[in-house]
């Protein structure tokens, strides 16, 4: 199995990832704010071992990375695709990763919390993905022992993560909604029963591609179970919606709209990711209404497009270079 | 209300301190606050809502903000502050003050879902109620457990001689 980006499924194509993730704490050390280095270590030392010796079906397939040993393009091209948060590899302290081949699973070590279990699948898997991780939190539980109490469950440095420290997430393509300006409204529906939206690349950032991220924010109160069926039930009324609006577009207007996008990605010299995220969004939705009939994924090559990505790829560059070789590396997708 | 220190910026972050007991307020923007070593407050949307939601009580100058936890030494203050506990130890130490803001950002106070297999740390230091071992004896009882049954019994005949 590859990448989430890399595995796009037909059978929902609204819906581009799903996202579990865990907060789960040493209770013998302080939370990652007060560690100092010594402990920083030890934690890594820890879970290190803890993985290596859990004897579980997943221990073969994770390898353990200190971030110290990963380059700055690499350790952001692992952002852009959503292998770590931005928080992470922005700090210089010690910090480790432990990532499955396929970069599914990957347990952030000294992020907010001591580790974040992270597992990220293509499409719509809430069950699946929490399968996994609650899988991971019991093998090395057992071992590391997370602090946890029996009134306020797992115990997190942020108290907004306290209790099942669980952050599920699904990853929507919403195109037609957002042009309707719907996203406030929906936005402001969610956040009354605890979730919200955000944008592709998270906490803070605008919506890019009009991709847009829905997760739980209440982790104290609810079961993991009842926090999953909520966000299933959010995310299949709002594929229905998307759905339904986008049968009321102009047909001729939205040909025009996508072929003139390919034209562009076809043809185009240089393109900025802006650009690109744009017109990739256009060809994602033209490929749902049956209009262009592309083997190409706009999602991979979304991700792929982006400038650490770019320069993991091809090397260091600045940003004129980098719209030159992203427009070269569209063009030759889309075989022209 | 613009920014104490540039004068230019709209004023999003409202610090209160209390140092022996004389309380101090600054309104600062984003941009001051983190060259103030505020840091954390501008990026971070929901810790920031934390903060100021727990900076309420700062303003009373209430005398809990000068406990200390005994294991990371973190003030109630410096988590009303950033928004961020200590350690684990922290949630017992404060769990009072904590209490109602939890209700605030949560809707609730109780924990609901996955409880780990191995009874961890936190979870033995927890007081132990009449109640709580009543319950555990039946337990053992009930799983002809009755070398542990027999210990239970005793802390539990222990306590009502206590009280």
């Amino acid at each position: 199995m590859g990448s989430w980006y890399c595995e796009q499924s037909n059978e929902n194509p609204l819906v581009i990832s799903t996202r579990i993730r865990l907060a789960r704490n040493l209770s013998d050390i302080p939370f990652p704010s007060r560690m100092n280095e010594e402990q920083r270590k030890d934690l890594c030392h820890r879970v290190e071992k803890a993985v290596s010796e859990s004897n579980s079906p997943f221990s073969k397939s994770l390898k353990f990375i200190d971030m110290k040993d990963v380059p700055e393009n690499e350790r952001f091209a692992m952002v852009e695709r959503h292998v770590v948060s931005h928080g992470f590899v922005a700090d210089n302290r010690t910090r480790a990763l432990i990532l499955s081949d396929d970069e599914s699973i990957s347990i952030m070590v000294g992020e907010e919390d001591h580790l974040r279990i992270q597992v990220l699948l293509p499409g719509l898997q809430l069950e699946k993905a929490y399968d996994i991780a609650e899988q991971l939190d019991t093998l090395l539980g057992d071992q590391l022992h997370f602090a946890f109490d029996d009134r306020l469950g797992f115990l997190t440095e942020c108290p907004t993560n306290l209790g099942t420290g669980l952050r599920a997430s699904v990853m929507l393509h919403l195109p037609v909604m957002e042009s309707r300006g719907e996203i406030a409204a929906l936005a402001d529906s969610v956040g009354k029963i605890g979730f919200t939206v955000r944008g592709l690349y998270g906490e803070g950032t605008k919506a890019a591609a009009s991709l847009y991220q829905i997760s739980n924010q209440i982790t104290l109160g609810i079961s993991e179970k009842n926090a999953l069926d909520n966000l299933k039930i959010i995310t299949t009324q709002l594929v229905e919606k998307e759905q339904q609006e986008q049968k009321t577009l102009n047909r001729l207007q939205m040909e025009d709209l996508c072929m003139r996008a390919y034209g562009v990605l076809q043809n185009a010299r240089m393109m900025s990711s802006e650009e690109m995220m744009k017109l990739l969004s256009r060809i994602q939705l033209g490929q749902r209404m049956g209009i262009l009939n592309s083997p190409v994924s706009p999602i991979q090559l979304l991700v792929e497009g982006q400038p650490y990505m770019l320069m993991r790829r091809f090397g260091q560059m600045g940003a004129d270079e980098r719209d030159l070789y992203r427009a070269n590396m569209i063009r030759d997708k889309f075989g022209s | 209300m613009l920014c104490e220190v540039c004068g230019k910026n709209h004023a999003t972050t409202h610090i209160r301190s209390v140092i022996d007991g004389v309380v101090t307020e600054k309104n600062l923007c984003g941009y001051c606050a983190a060259k103030e070593g505020y840091t954390g407050f501008a990026q971070n949307g929901l810790a920031d809502m934390l903060a100021s939601v727990l900076g309420d009580v700062l303003a009373s100058g209430s005398p809990v903000a000068e406990n200390r936890c005994s294991c990371c030494g973190a003030k109630f203050s410096d988590i009303a502050q950033t928004g961020k506990v200590g350690c684990a130890k922290c949630y017992q130490t404060f769990y009072n003050e904590l209490l109602p803001y939890l209700k605030r950002v949560h809707g609730s106070t109780t924990h609901s879902g996955k409880i780990p297999n191995r009874a961890p740390l936190v979870a033995q230091q927890q007081e132990e109620t009449v109640d709580s071992l009543r319950m555990k004896l039946n337990e053992l009882v009930r799983e002809e457990r009755f070398e542990e049954a027999a210990k239970v019994r005793d802390k539990i005949k222990k306590l009502e001689e206590e009280s």
